[in-house]
């Protein structure tokens, strides 16, 4: 019994230590606390208008038939396009396209009127501005709705012709309904899908920032036999200097992730039809397993500023490895396993599952076990670093007295 | 000073040769770096190497069990863009398996579908998607439309011919309105052109601003052999110490843009010679904001925190993923002070409209104008030296005997290459 006590005390030392340590480090502290309430900040407002709306394109009419114009007008009328100009010519819509001030031309030929009205198949063009993905998207959906709209109209008008009216010609014209259901983010916007999985990583890369600044400066003023309590500086003893440390972060990231994770999804109005008792069952390993990574890899950070400079450049290519932008089934099987590394590949995926998408525990077993085996397993690691680096120390401590 | 004068070009170049040898000697974070590059672009360029998704995993609900619904299942699996990989008996198995995210959308076949279409009745079919995952979810939404309407236009196809029209007319009915869709510069609507070519660049932006930064502070703490070197030309002294990396770094952004449009043919209408020179233009400026931000902010990890906040936020603000357009008012002023969405302005340009020379000039212009903030940088970098009697020790230093002048070279140049490592 008193083994245990003296176990738990042991760890509540080094807590007490590390957390003092983290609190005398203004630019710990800046990572820590601030970093990671102001990205998400940042993220929020940026994104804030979720959709690309009320994109300017051209029509270049040379049909100047009914049907065209009310193509144009409908066109018009969705909310991701207006049509900002009426062109004589492809070549003077080209222009404007060249100068930006477009992104999308819409061309009637000569023939469409007569096609339509000649009961042929009318062809119009659509050229879309691929400098962005969401430019192609919106252009795209806005001319397709329309599209099937007119589709519909014309043939209605044919069958009548032909001499079927009523809800026989509506029979004809759409034999079966098609509904879609866009699940979770009715309204397909880039900031629902993209900013939770943000969040999530920014967790990770300012806990992996803040420990590289810890680290390294414990390593660059030779203090990281100073960081340990003087009697675990023992073999055996530094699983309880990694459990300490570990509870010392996972104090302050608890309430930070609780912010971002449930708090900030609700005022920003982010998706949140997830259970939040499954959110903080599900971030607690994911903290751990953060936690134990970044301790084991800030380890072999030797200097302050070393390790932001040159892992920094990880955060970009984190979020792509997720899966959260690349579906992960069309990912080659190397870089999937390879990003079964990270912690955050895990974080994000549950934490959108959860979250964004109202799945269960049970339903991301995945994910939250494979949390486990990292915390466990980079628990180790954790403690081996340390490890190595007291012996290291001691070994050039030894030849710099020689 | 004893030894004669040099002139500005000499003094820039002594200050070159000195930080090359320093490189050479000790070129530990650049070869990091560098491998940091080639990872980048060996990561993103084989891990979106289909370009669009192809055969994302979808599911059909299928209650009907007909042989219109199994006819539809067949050909949804035979689209390259998705592929059945399970058929459930109702709507929460499927939903269950969207959750668990096996499948990106499922189409729902209610039971007697197949009878009502006999019978006229018009049933309805219902496509989910799930857009929490964006690519995924969109890109199987648009193959099951396709595929769901080619049915619909199928049960036309037949009506019509058992009725006895010709095969013209029921082409004409069906399909009345045809939009022939060109995307600009991107046929395939490939995903790869519009995310690498400003993420690389961006990445490789990113790590210059920060080694700038923090090689700048490491010579700040002890400035007195260099520019004793470039007899107190602050200008020749810092530019010389960036110049190589802007060298070095500009050939790695470069030799990239070569493997992006030249190996992986991405379309490039305007000229490679005139991006390259925008992404020369690039990389100085990313320079010349850590030379503000290094005289703005004296405390050295203050200011490698904020690059490090600066730099990973121009990928948002860069406006390639989310356009610039739809950000509010504020965040589009603030998102000219990032290089990156000037880089990417002159590469939409360039690359993508072939711009006239007017806008490229412009883009450039912009590019260039950030060099300004290199001299507000050195400004205040000056105003410190003044202030912290860099400038009083270093006449001292030179009045009082020629040797020591020389002697501390070897010495200093020990110790500044010590604090590095």
């Amino acid at each position: 019994m008193s083994k245990i006590y003296e176990q738990l005390r042991d760890v509540w030392d080094v807590m007490v230590m590390e957390l003092s340590r983290v609190f005398h480090d203004g630019g710990v502290v800046i990572l820590f606390i601030v970093g990671t309430l102001l990205y998400p900040l940042i993220f929020a407002f940026v994104y804030k208008n979720e959709c690309v709306r009320e994109l300017p394109i051209a029509v270049v009419d040379d049909s100047q038939s009914v049907e065209s114009h009310r193509f144009a007008h409908k066109l018009d009328a969705t909310p991701e396009v207006v049509v900002e100009f009426e062109c004589c010519n492809i070549e003077e819509a080209r222009t404007l396209m060249q100068q930006r001030l477009i992104n999308g031309i819409v061309y009637f030929p000569k023939d469409y009127g007569t096609k339509v009205a000649n009961m042929e198949t009318a062809r119009a063009c659509l050229f879309c501005d691929m400098s962005s993905f969401l430019y192609y998207r919106s252009v795209l959906s806005s001319a397709s709705a329309v599209l099937l709209d007119e589709m519909q109209y014309i043939e209605s008008d044919r069958y009548g012709r032909a001499g079927m009216t009523g809800e026989s010609a509506s029979q004809m014209v759409q034999p079966i309904r098609i509904d879609d259901v866009k699940l979770y983010v009715p309204n397909g916007g880039f900031t629902s899908f993209l900013v939770p999985a943000l969040f999530v990583l920014v967790l990770q890369q300012t806990l992996f920032l803040g420990m590289c600044v810890l680290y390294g400066t414990s390593r660059q003023e030779r203090l990281v036999r100073k960081s340990i309590p003087t009697h675990l500086r023992q073999q055996g003893l530094l699983f309880r200097v990694s459990v300490g440390r570990a509870l010392a972060y996972f104090l302050i990231y608890f309430p930070m992730s609780i912010i971002n994770l449930i708090v900030l999804t609700r005022l920003f109005n982010l998706p949140h039809i997830g259970n939040p008792i499954h959110v903080i069952l599900f971030i607690i390993p994911f903290l751990l397993a953060a936690i134990f990574f970044c301790m084991t890899v800030c380890s072999f950070v030797r200097h302050r500023d070393s390790g932001i400079v040159v892992f920094i450049f990880f955060s970009v290519i984190l979020i792509f490895i997720s899966g959260a932008i690349w579906p992960q089934s069309n990912m080659p099987k190397f870089w999937l396993f390879f990003s079964y590394i990270f912690p955050s590949t895990f974080g994000i995926n549950g934490f959108i599952r959860i979250n964004s998408m109202g799945a269960t525990l049970d339903q991301v077993k995945f994910e939250y076990i494979m949390l486990w085996v990292q915390t466990v397993l980079y628990f180790f690691t954790a403690s081996g670093a340390l490890h190595i680096l007291l012996r290291f120390r001691i070994g050039r401590n030894a030849s710099e007295i020689v | 000073m004893a030894r004669e004068k040099h002139n500005w070009f000499q003094r820039y170049l002594l200050s070159v040769q000195r930080e090359v040898r320093q490189v050479v000697y000790h070129p530990r974070y650049i070869l990091l770096l560098s491998i940091g590059v080639i990872f980048s672009y060996v990561f993103f360029l084989t891990l979106m190497d289909e370009g669009q998704p192809q055969k994302l995993p979808i599911a059909v609900v299928d209650q009907d069990g007909s042989f219109l619904s199994r006819r539809l299942c067949h050909e949804l699996s035979a689209t390259q863009g998705v592929e059945v990989v399970a058929v459930y008996d109702n709507h929460l198995q499927a939903r269950d398996a969207m959750q668990r995210m096996r499948i990106f959308a499922f189409l729902e076949i209610p039971k007697g579908t197949y009878n009502e279409v006999l019978q006229f009745r018009r049933p309805t079919i219902t496509i989910y998607s799930n857009n929490a995952y964006l690519l995924g979810g969109s890109f199987s939404y648009k193959n099951l439309a396709t595929m769901t309407k080619l049915a619909c236009g199928a049960v036309q196809r037949e009506v019509l011919r058992k009725k006895g029209y010709s095969e013209k007319t029921i082409a004409g009915l069906i399909q009345p309105v045809e939009l022939d869709t060109h995307p600009i510069a991107n046929p395939t609507v490939n995903y790869q052109p519009y995310i690498l070519t400003t993420i690389l660049p961006g990445i490789i932006g990113l790590m210059v601003l920060m080694i700038t930064i923090m090689m700048l502070h490491y010579w700040i703490k002890n400035p007195y052999e260099r520019l004793r070197l470039c007899e107190g030309d602050l200008m020749a002294s810092i530019w010389g110490k960036l110049l190589p990396y802007t060298v070095w770094f500009s050939i790695i952004g470069i030799t990239g843009n070569l493997v992006l449009f030249g190996f992986c043919h991405y379309t490039l209408y305007g000229s490679f010679f005139v991006l390259s020179i925008a992404f020369v233009l690039f990389i100085l400026s990313l320079q010349s904001m850590a030379v503000l931000l290094v005289g703005l902010l004296p405390d050295m990890h203050m200011s490698i925190t904020i690059g490090a906040i600066y730099g990973t936020l121009s990928f948002t603000m860069s406006g390639f993923s989310y356009p610039a357009s739809s950000m509010p008012g504020g965040m589009q002023l603030f998102g000219y002070i990032f290089p990156l969405r000037h880089y990417y302005l002159s590469y939409v340009n360039i690359a993508l409209f072939d711009g006239t020379p007017q806008q490229i000039i412009f883009h450039i212009t912009v590019l260039l104008l950030f060099l300004v903030a290199s001299y507000l940088g050195i400004f205040l970098i000056n105003r410190r030296f003044s202030y912290e009697g860099v400038w009083r020790k270093l006449i001292e230093d030179a009045s009082s005997e020629k040797e020591e002048a020389d002697m501390p070279l070897s010495q200093t140049s020990t110790t500044i290459e010590q604090s590095l490592l």
